[in-house]
């Protein structure tokens, strides 16, 4: 194999995880936002005192 | 409220077993090192001390949200048996942790770097695996209802259970 | 010169394929001409197999399986963390990297088969139940996908040469994808109890 620093594993290695970390990101924000919705909708605003949500 | 929340009781429960991994994740990790089972080339005090913070961190979490969870069910979980069963194991597993940390700060530094520690260390750290599963199995247990007062005649089980309707129906 | 290309750059090539793949499946819908033909298993898995048998006949086996399950995912969250927050420079950082990554990887890999064993113990108790769940779903991919990058791309990469030839950032990126794909596989699986 090549000895440069970038190589088949390295590169393959970075692009990954740089794919597995915007994957997750897009999937827990989209998760946030609906959850925010969903409490939202149950109770009529997303208050963070004197909602039942929050004890 | 916590459990009447869209998702407080959720979260929270969700919280309390994910820290697991932080908590009980770390101290397996110790206990694994005194047994020479991870990690047999590094030394074992210096995994011990470095996760100690680790783990802590976790144990606090699942101390907190452990105690709003009861709290928030609390007659629920104080006449549940595996509760009561866990509680005690979490009190045994704590006296363990202390003699065990104070048994490894009196031992012989020769050991340090052999790959499994003493005999004593070695028992401690079995004695801890054992109790911490135990407590993972009865908090598993808590939410089923096998042995809820109102399915149980037995008598010690009552007892064990503090059924005290059903013992004084008897 | 193509052949030559592949050969030198195997791994880039199967992850981009691997990428191609999961669009092509994602834009032609393949995955919803699948979906049907999976519930068959799933109902096999629940009412024919006898570990569905025994989750469902027995429910004090169902919930020690169940912490079985818990532990392991301990487990594999205690080894994680050590390897990953080495890797961030954020624990151990006085013993080598390539020692942390070596001495934790053989527990990874027995904590995660127990995982998975009881894990399917666990799914065929309530399989027609989590047949129809997204959650569970998510939690099948991102098991595959952690299970792969563990297995084909970080540790190939990190057993290869000493940690200080690989760039900061790539080992950094490295460890974040890995804690939060096995968070994110931990947590959706929390997900499935309560939906």
């Amino acid at each position: 194999m090549n000895n440069s620093k970038w190589d088949d594993r390295t590169i393959a290695a970075a692009s990954s995880s740089v794919i597995i970390v915007g994957a997750l990101l897009y999937y827990w924000v989209g998760e946030v936002q609906s959850t925010v919705e969903l409490l939202e909708r149950a109770y009529g605003s997303l208050k963070f005192f004197n909602n039942p949500m929050i004890f | 409220m916590l459990v009447s929340g869209y998702y407080s009781w959720n979260w929270l429960e969700a919280t309390h077993v994910l820290t697991l991994m932080i908590s009980i994740g770390s101290l397996f990790i110790i206990d694994f090192r005194m047994l020479g089972w991870v990690l047999p080339d590094v030394s074992a005090t210096a995994i011990a001390d470095r996760l100690h913070k680790p783990m802590i961190i976790g144990f606090s979490i699942m101390f907190i949200t452990g105690i709003l969870l009861v709290y928030a069910k609390p007659v629920e979980n104080v006449q549940s048996l595996w509760f009561r069963i866990k509680m005690i194991l979490l009190v045994l597993a704590f006296i363990n942790a202390w003699v065990f940390n104070s048994r490894m700060r009196a031992a012989d530094g020769t050991w340090d770097s052999t790959r499994v520690a003493p005999k004593p260390l070695r028992t401690g750290a079995i004695i801890s695996l054992c109790l911490w599963c135990g407590v993972v199995a009865m908090g598993r247990f808590i939410p089923y209802d096998w042995v809820d007062c109102p399915k149980v005649s037995n008598t010690a089980l009552l007892w064990a259970s503090g059924c005290v309707e059903q013992l004084n129906a008897l | 010169m193509l052949s030559n290309f592949l050969s030198n750059y195997r791994s880039v090539t199967s992850l981009a394929f691997i990428v191609l793949a999961v669009v092509l499946v994602e834009f032609f819908e393949v995955r919803a001409s699948i979906y049907p033909s999976l519930l068959p298993f799933f109902e096999w898995l629940k009412y024919s197999s006898w570990i569905g048998y025994l989750g469902i006949t027995y429910g004090s086996v169902y919930a020690t399986v169940q912490a079985g399950h818990l532990i392991s995912m301990a487990i594999i969250g205690g080894t994680v963390l050590v390897t990953d927050l080495r890797l961030l420079g954020v624990l151990l950082k006085d013993i080598p990297s390539e020692t942390i990554t070596k001495g934790t990887h053989q527990c990874f890999k027995y904590s995660l088969s127990v995982a998975i064993a009881t894990g399917i113990f666990c799914a065929a108790g309530v399989a027609d139940k989590v047949y129809y769940m997204p959650v569970f779903w998510i939690k099948m991919l991102a098991l595959l996908a952690g299970s792969g990058f563990v297995f084909f791309i970080k540790q190939p990469l990190l057993n290869s040469r000493s940690h200080s030839e690989i760039g900061q950032w790539t080992l950094r990126i490295l460890a974040v994808a890995s804690i939060f794909i096995w968070f994110t596989v931990a947590a959706t699986g929390r997900w499935i109890g309560f939906s």
